[in-house]
């Protein structure tokens, strides 16, 4: 008895400086953020006293099923496009030599760690109207020179692959490490081609990371605000512009976490069934290392 | 039985590690053939090469009279029971099953046929849906082989199948094995570095050592009839004793009776620093003055309080006795003579405790007949290392049945240098 | 049998479109052009204009108090964390304990800014560098806490009974046995606190107020409203500043692996 409590004692310690920061400051705010939904604005661009459902009526506004739609759309095609890049490279990684495997690993990582704005003001550079590839596109005729590269959706979604793939790379790797390569010679063995022994042993062999690797791509691009600020133009804006808009701009507060509100749930939907999925697949492999 | 499977002059490095070299071989249709030798001797990459997942360097393979040397593992019509079985853990039983018909393509009605007779066979028709992480080590042992032999192979490749079993597991699966040989009478493919399971199991045997076969024959030839003193280690137990050939017998002619005479051109007698002069069988004719290695088995010498009455070629010494291992069936005894620890079996087919058993510290006359012996080459330190490699991968060594086949040190090594 | 070639092909070609972008802005920082459509000369010119810019050391030193404090802040918490997560596995708190830090891992960055800043705006916190550092501490100690927890998985807890067994207090344990034997961790896990924090945009630019610029607040002002030569020459700077934290802290979980 005396040895158990001395253990809960224990453990409250080592938890309570962590569990207290992150319920307080992690929390209590995102609950804040559907309470404030409910409240008016102020002129002043605070928040005023009393309930209302003015915001949630705004957002019944003809613009936002575009942007969200937009949104959605996406965050599925990066994430599609990540997915169906990281998956021959954490094949690769998992299958070369340990040097190798470490040298791509670093190339990996370092970009990954590189400022997030300073990536994506080397797209800037690249794709502007003045820059280096559209230089060399319409020299070479492919691009009439009145199109832009830039301020579009397409830029978007290039950048955003840019920044979000080696979130899917590095859960990827991890799992192809771990997959047993002899069942793809079992496979071969019972007289599988190579490519259906990667679709129907080595595809459902990685599912864990496959499934992780969503997750971390697809949820960060759903709330993607810099990189469509920054190479977006207005037909390209997001769910996230317009967070940034109403807080910086309009300065309507109760607008905003309507907005983020929204954001979470969109959110919190797709991370709660494949965390549920992952989970009831392997209960062990559901702690994945999220850093390196 | 005609000659079915062919290696022919088959090579495959690694970097500068010759994995097999040059090895011919051919194996009989039906036949149940064991590739024997310690890890990173080549038997399985002999194997993965008949499988088609390693590519030889020189040399041709042939299957039915066919060539297959180029052909992809997916085309070969030989199947492969795999070490850690590999079996699909996504997939359950039936699927797993299921996998090879359904690949080729099957219709639908033959594969659900093939597969429930399959699962008759090795008696898990109630466990078909389960998934292989909820069945036994000895029943994904026994899906593996279904999954094989679905697919009809011409071949069965089996690449340490029983390594991962714990010993009794392994014993009854050794019985399932030979009875599935027996039942559908292809030919099977064993690769393994258990001497126990392959003598138990196989047809003919091939000893392979650095790449090359060291010896090829039946069990009781390689057992019997080692030509190499490594193949001596490695199958069974031998005490090992350092010699040179002396003059052969019928010049010293010191024996009773006519009828000896005759043979005598068959014997040599051996000097042995510390020992009186030995007689061997000595078949290979090796000349005087050459050194040899005497190798003799454990089982071959018998152990005695008093001196046997001298009979024609029996070779007493005589020692102490510093060890006695009881193990039911039989008693081990290390006796010490000079530099040599020698090491006794002695069968109990006799009730024991009437009599008075040797114990440690009496002095004792160890004897065998010159038969029972063979001059062989030098045991080499390389061999002894061979020999000593753990078993490749998987968890379990064979550690519980290492007592009883294999001394952790032969009788070779000087006393010096292993105090006990 | 070959091995299919489209894995090392796509490997190698992600690789190259990984860096082709970074290899050409740091060119251009040394092109006198101003869009580096062409060159025109190399000069280090947009490096000396960059040093005559007093804004962007303000906000320099800014980030750095920042980082400093949040990375000091997330170790100690974070450490703790993964303590708990790891020795008292399975019980129900620890399933919320790592609920809880783990969903900021995932969520998008733009939520915790905004929810932060409606938090601090609704206890009438004056925003500045204090709220920035707490809200950077608050997505650095999930990092942290993974950090360490990897590290603990193979960790042999048998160290800290043989510690016990012979005679040391829980105290001496901690000080003596467990945290040198972390202490890679911790460190790699602290530099990936920093880095995060250096760079962090979106959370900083919710919670900040007047006087409070960052670095990556100034650089995003620059990048909006004008001088893309400029940031081209503090890019390429801050490149070789995280390249060499990046290595560093590689170096030091490798050997820390080996170590222990």
């Amino acid at each position: 008895m005396k040895a158990g409590r001395r253990r809960n004692l224990s453990e409250w310690l080592v938890t309570l400086p962590s569990l207290l920061w992150l319920l307080l400051l992690f929390l209590v705010p995102t609950v804040l953020v559907f309470a404030i939904t409910f409240k008016p604005a102020t002129p002043y661009g605070g928040i005023g006293d009393g309930w209302t459902l003015a915001t949630l009526r705004t957002l019944g506004n003809p613009n936002y099923p575009a942007i969200i739609w937009r949104t959605v759309w996406l965050s599925v095609v990066a994430t599609t496009l990540c997915i169906l890049l990281a998956t021959p490279m954490g094949y690769y990684m998992a299958r070369v030599s340990p040097a190798r495997r470490r040298l791509v690993l670093l190339l990996v990582i370092l970009p990954f760690w590189t400022s997030f704005l300073v990536r994506i003001f080397a797209w800037k550079v690249l794709l502007h109207p003045e820059g280096m590839l559209k230089h060399a596109l319409t020299f070479l005729g492919l691009i009439a020179p009145e199109t832009s590269l830039l301020y579009n959706a397409y830029a978007v979604l290039l950048v955003m692959i840019y920044t979000e793939l080696p979130f899917a790379i590095l859960p990827i790797y991890a799992a192809s490490e771990k997959f047993d390569f002899r069942l793809i010679e079992a496979a071969k063995d019972l007289g599988a081609t190579s490519f259906f022994a990667f679709r129907k042993i080595f595809l459902p062999g990685i599912r864990v990371g496959l499934l992780t690797a969503f997750l971390m791509v697809f949820i960060p691009s759903l709330g993607s605000y810099v990189i469509p600020d920054i190479v977006g133009g207005p037909t390209s804006e997001m769910l996230g512009n317009k967070i940034a808009q109403r807080t910086f701009v309009d300065r309507n507060l109760p607008h905003a976490a309507g907005l983020s509100a929204l954001l979470t749930v969109a959110v919190l939907i797709p991370m709660v069934a494949i965390t549920a999925l992952r989970r009831k697949e392997s209960p062990k492999d559901a702690l994945i290392e999220e850093g390196v | 039985m005609s000659e079915f499977l062919e290696f022919k002059d088959v090579s495959k490095h690694y970097g500068s590690v010759k994995a097999v070299d040059h090895v011919s071989l051919t194996v009989k249709q039906g036949e149940f053939f064991s590739l024997l030798g310690p890890s990173g001797c080549g038997k399985t990459t002999l194997l993965r090469i008949l499988a088609g997942f390693e590519q030889p360097d020189t040399g041709r393979v042939l299957l039915g009279g066919e060539d297959v040397t180029d052909l992809p593992p997916y085309e070969r019509k030989v199947n492969t029971i795999f070490q850690s079985y590999a079996l699909f853990p996504h997939l359950s039983v039936w699927d797993n099953i299921a996998f090879g018909l359904k690949v080729a393509k099957r219709p639908k009605k033959e594969i659900k046929e093939e597969v429930g007779k399959m699962l008759t066979m090795i008696q898990m028709e109630d466990q078909a849906w389960k998934k292989p992480d909820q069945i036994s080590g000895g029943q994904k042992q026994r899906v593996a082989i279904a999954r094989a032999l679905v697919n009809k192979p011409r071949v069965l490749l089996l690449d340490e199948p029983l390594a991962a079993l714990d010993l009794k597991l392994r014993q009854r699966m050794l019985i399932e094995l030979d009875l599935i040989h027996d039942e559908v009478g292809i030919t099977f493919l064993y690769v393994t570095h258990d001497q126990g399971e392959a003598m138990s199991l196989s047809d003919r045997i091939a000893v392979m050592k650095l790449g090359k076969i060291e010896q090829l024959g039946t069990p009781a030839e390689i057992y019997e009839a080692p030509r190499t003193s490594f193949v001596a280690a490695f199958i069974g137990d031998t005490n090992f004793f350092d010699g040179t050939v002396a003059e052969p017998l019928e010049k010293n002619s010191v024996l009773e009776g006519f009828l000896s005479v005759a043979v005598d051109k068959d014997y040599s007698r051996l000097k042995i620093e510390d020992f009186p002069d030995l007689e061997c069988y000595n078949d290979k004719q090796i000349k005087e003055g050459e050194h040899v290695f005497l190798s003799i088995r454990p089982e071959k010498l018998r152990i005695s309080r008093e001196r046997p009455a001298a009979a024609p070629h029996l070779n007493v010494i005589q020692g102490k006795v510093e060890d006695v291992i009881y193990l039911g069936s039989q008693t081990k005894y290390w006796v010490r003579t000079g530099d040599y620890r020698i090491s006794v079996i002695r069968q109990h087919s006799r009730f024991l405790l009437d009599e008075k058993p040797i114990r440690w510290g009496e002095q004792v006359w160890v004897s065998w007949h010159a038969d029972d012996g063979f001059m062989l080459e030098k045991y080499s330190e390389q061999d002894e290392n061979l020999i000593q490699l753990p078993p490749e991968e998987v968890g379990e060594t064979t550690e519980s049945n290492q007592i009883l086949v294999r001394a952790p040190a032969p009788g070779a090594v000087p006393a010096g240098a292993a105090p006990r | 049998m070959k091995p299919s070639r489209v894995p090392l092909i796509v490997t190698w070609a992600v690789i190259a479109f990984f860096y082709i972008p970074i290899v050409i802005l740091v060119a251009n920082s040394f092109n006198s052009s101003r869009f580096g459509g062409s060159w025109e000369s190399t000069s280090l010119k947009w490096y000396i204009r960059l040093m005559d810019e007093p804004s962007i050391w303000h906000a320099l030193t800014n980030t750095l108090i920042i980082a400093g404090a949040a990375t000091l802040i997330s170790m100690v918490l974070g450490t703790s964390a993964a303590f708990a997560l790891h020795r008292f596995a399975g019980s129900q708190l620890q399933k919320l304990h790592y609920s809880i830090i783990y969903t900021p891992l995932v969520l998008p960055e733009i939520l915790m800014g905004l929810s932060l800043l409606l938090f601090f705006v609704q206890l009438k916190v004056q925003l500045g560098l204090a709220t920035i550092a707490i809200a950077h501490v608050t997505f650095c100690l999930s990092y942290v806490a993974m950090t360490v927890l990897a590290r603990l998985q193979d960790f042999d807890f048998a160290i800290i009974e043989a510690a016990q067994d012979l005679g040391a207090g829980w105290w001496t344990t901690v000080w003596k046995v467990l945290l040198p034997m972390l202490a890679p961790g911790i460190l790699a896990g602290g530099l990936l606190a920093f880095t995060l924090s250096i760079d962090d945009f979106v959370i900083s630019f919710f919670v900040a107020g007047p006087g409070s610029t960052t670095l990556p607040i100034k650089i995003y002002s620059m990048i909006k409203y004008g001088a893309p030569p400029l940031i081209n020459a503090l890019s390429t700077i801050l490149l070789v500043i995280t390249f060499t934290c990046v290595i560093a802290s590689q170096y030091l979980s490798n050997r820390g692996r080996k170590a222990a």
